[in-house]
C-alpha cells in the first residue's frame, strides 16, 4: 500500500487549482483529473539498490499527488543492443506488476534494429499492455531509421516518448540528440502520430525548442526536468498552447511539480497539462 | 520565511520577469516569502559590478524592510576596497555575492582571500552561487563551469573567521562540503534550492551531517519559480522545529536580523 501523502491528494488538487479552496482556484474549476507524469524513469537492475529506487519513486510520488508515472528503463550502454532493451522492458513489465495502476511502461528499444525493435514493441504494447514507445539519442528523429517504428506506433495508437534538449553550443557530449526541429520533420512525414518531445526543462535552450515546435502542432512537449527557470511553461503555453503539454518529471520530482505549481497560468490549462491531456492520448488505445 | 538567493535586475542572456523590487515583491507576497537577500543579475555580466550593487541599492531602497541587499564584488577588478566600504556603509549591503568563474578568477587566489578577510571583519557573509545557468542552456558566447565544491572547501578552511552561505548548487554530500568529519569549519551553511528533497533527498542528508543549523532557505528567484524550493521544504521528512530553523531561524542568525 502508497504510504500517506505528505501533501495529501486534495491539498496538492487545491493547490494547483485543480478543485475549489485553493489559492489558486478559478471561479470554475476543471474537473479533478489524475495527475499523469508522462516522463520517468525506474533504475536498470545492474544497480543493487534499484528495489529501493523504484520503492522512493512510488513514495515520493505519493508524497506530491501524482497518480500514475509513465516509466521505462533504459540500457547503461549506447547504442543499445535487443537483449538489452529487451531486458530493461521485463523489468518494466515486472515492475508494472509489482505497482498495477501506478506504474505505465513505454517500450524502449533502438530503431536501428528494426526487426527486433518491431517485435518488441509488438510483444510489449500487445502482450504486455505498455502505453508506449521510449526513444533515447541512438538516432536523431528526422532519421529515416524511426519510420517503421513511427508507423507501427500509428498502427497500435500509441506515443512515442523523444529523448530531447537543443544545447546551444557543440561538440554535444551525445551527438544524436533530436531537438524541435528534428521531431518538426517527423512530425510533418506523420501528423497523425503522437510524439513527445522530453523534457522542455532537461538542461537545453528551452526557449528554442518551443520556438522550434510553434510549426508542428502534433507535437506535445513534455515539463520535465531540473532545471527551475522561471517562465518556461509560461511561455509554452503561450506559443504552444496547453494542449500540447504534458507533466512530467524525469526523476526531478519536487523541481516539476513546483514548476506547474507556480506557473501563472489558468485553472483549466494547468488541468490539462497535469493530467487531462495525457488522458486523452492513453484513451486512444484504451490504456488506463 | 527569509530567502537567501534572490536577484534583481537583467540578466545577459535571458529575459528575467519580477526583476523589479516591485515585482518581486508581488511574487514573494504571492509564495508568502516575508524577506529575500537580493543581489544584481547584471552584475555576473558587468565588467565593473558596482554598477549593478548601485542599481539594486537604488532599487531596495524603500523596501529596506522586506529586500535585504548584497553586493556582487570582484576581487580581480579594481577599487574593490572602495566598493566593499560603499556598499556596507552606504547602501546597508547584508553580504557578498561571489562568481568566480563568471568574473575569471579562482577562491583560492590572494586577492580573493584578502576579499573574504575584509568581508569576515565587517562581519558580512559571503555567498557562493554554485551556478547562474545549467551548462548545457547557456549562450554560445560563454562557456562556464560551475563552481568546483573543492575549490570552495579549500576557501572555507583557510578562511574559518568568515562565513559563507552556498547557494544554487548540489552534489555536496558527494564533495568534502557535505561528508562528515571532513575537517572543514562549520562556517558555511547551504541553501536548498536546487537540492533534492526526494529520492536522494540531498537536503535530509546535510540536516544529518551538517546539522539543522547549516541548511538554509532560498529559491533563485527571479531566475527560478520559487515553488519547487517551497515544496521541497513541504515534503522534506524532518520535525516542523528543523523546518522553521530553515525556513527562517537560520538565515535571521547568519543575517543578526
Amino acid at each position: 500500500m502508497p504510504k500517506s501523502p505528505a501533501i495529501p491528494r486534495r491539498a496538492f488538487l487545491e493547490g494547483v487549482g485543480l478543485i475549489g479552496g485553493g489559492a489558486l482556484a478559478s471561479p470554475a474549476p476543471a474537473a479533478p483529473a489524475k495527475v499523469i507524469d508522462v516522463h520517468d524513469h525506474l533504475k536498470h537492475h545492474s544497480n543493487p539498490a534499484w528495489r529501493e529506487g523504484d520503492r522512493k519513486l512510488i513514495d515520493a510520488a505519493d508524497k506530491l499527488g501524482i497518480d500514475q508515472l509513465c516509466c521505462s528503463i533504459l540500457a547503461p550502454e549506447h547504442p543499445a543492443a535487443p537483449e538489452s532493451f529487451r531486458q530493461c522492458n521485463l523489468w518494466t513489465a515486472a515492475a508494472m506488476q509489482r505497482f498495477p495502476g501506478r506504474i505505465l511502461g513505454y517500450c524502449y528499444v533502438n530503431p536501428g534494429y528494426t526487426r527486433e525493435a518491431l517485435q518488441e514493441i509488438r510483444r510489449c504494447v500487445e502482450d504486455r499492455g505498455f502505453m508506449g514507445i521510449k526513444l533515447y539519442n541512438d538516432y536523431q528523429a528526422s532519421e529515416p531509421v524511426l519510420w517503421p517504428v513511427v508507423e507501427l506506433a500509428i498502427q497500435l495508437r500509441v506515443p512515442i516518448l523523444q529523448h530531447a534538449g537543443h544545447p546551444s553550443w557543440l561538440p554535444h557530449p551525445q551527438p544524436r540528440i533530436s531537438d524541435g526541429s528534428h521531431l518538426s520533420a517527423l512530425a510533418r512525414r506523420y501528423p497523425e502520430a503522437m510524439l513527445i518531445c522530453a523534457h522542455i526543462c532537461g538542461g537545453g535552450d528551452w526557449e528554442w525548442e518551443i520556438k522550434a515546435l510553434r510549426s508542428a502542432p502534433t507535437v506535445y512537449l513534455d515539463t520535465s526536468g531540473s532545471v527551475l527557470d522561471e517562465g518556461v511553461v509560461e511561455m509554452a503555453v503561450r506559443i504552444l498552447g496547453s494542449d500540447r503539454l504534458l507533466f512530467a518529471c524525469d526523476t526531478s520530482l519536487t523541481a516539476s511539480v513546483g514548476r506547474i505549481r507556480g506557473a501563472d497560468i489558468s485553472e483549466s490549462d494547468r488541468a490539462k497539462i497535469l493530467g487531462g491531456n495525457m488522458q486523452k492520448i492513453l484513451s486512444r488505445r484504451g490504456t488506463r | 520565511m527569509i530567502d537567501l538567493n534572490a536577484y534583481l535586475g537583467h540578466f545577459a542572456f535571458r529575459q528575467l520577469r519580477y526583476n523589479t523590487a516591485d515585482g518581486l515583491l508581488r511574487l514573494m507576497d504571492r509564495k508568502r516569502i516575508e524577506r529575500a537577500a537580493v543581489s544584481s543579475a547584471a552584475a555576473i555580466t558587468y565588467r565593473n559590478p558596482q554598477a549593478g550593487n548601485e542599481e539594486v541599492a537604488a532599487e531596495v531602497k524603500a523596501h529596506r524592510d522586506r529586500l535585504i541587499p548584497f553586493a556582487v564584488l570582484n576581487p580581480a577588478y579594481a577599487g574593490w576596497r572602495d566598493d566593499l566600504k560603499i556598499c556596507q556603509e552606504e547602501f546597508g549591503v547584508r553580504g557578498l555575492r561571489l562568481y568566480p568563474r563568471w568574473h575569471n578568477y579562482r577562491l583560492t587566489d590572494c586577492p580573493c582571500l584578502d576579499l573574504v578577510h575584509a568581508a569576515a571583519e565587517r562581519g558580512l557573509p559571503v555567498s557562493i552561487p554554485i551556478r547562474v545557468e545549467d551548462r548545457r542552456q547557456q549562450s554560445w558566447l560563454v562557456d562556464i563551469p560551475d563552481v568546483n565544491l573543492e575549490e570552495i572547501a579549500t576557501l572555507i578552511k583557510a578562511a574559518p573567521r568568515a562565513s559563507f552561505v552556498l547557494v544554487s548548487g548540489s552534489g555536496f554530500v558527494n564533495s568534502s562540503l557535505g561528508r562528515p568529519n571532513s575537517g572543514l569549519p562549520a562556517n558555511y551553511a547551504v541553501e536548498i534550492s536546487l537540492l533534492t528533497a526526494e529520492l536522494e533527498n540531498e537536503i535530509g542528508q546535510l540536516v544529518n551531517t551538517l546539522g539543522e543549523d547549516r541548511v538554509v532557505f532560498g529559491t533563485g528567484m527571479p531566475f527560478h519559480y520559487p515553488d519547487p524550493a517551497l515544496t521541497k521544504l513541504e515534503i522534506l521528512d524532518v520535525s516542523e522545529s528543523v523546518k522553521e530553523k530553515i525556513r527562517s531561524a537560520n538565515a535571521a542568525r547568519l543575517l543578526k536580523l
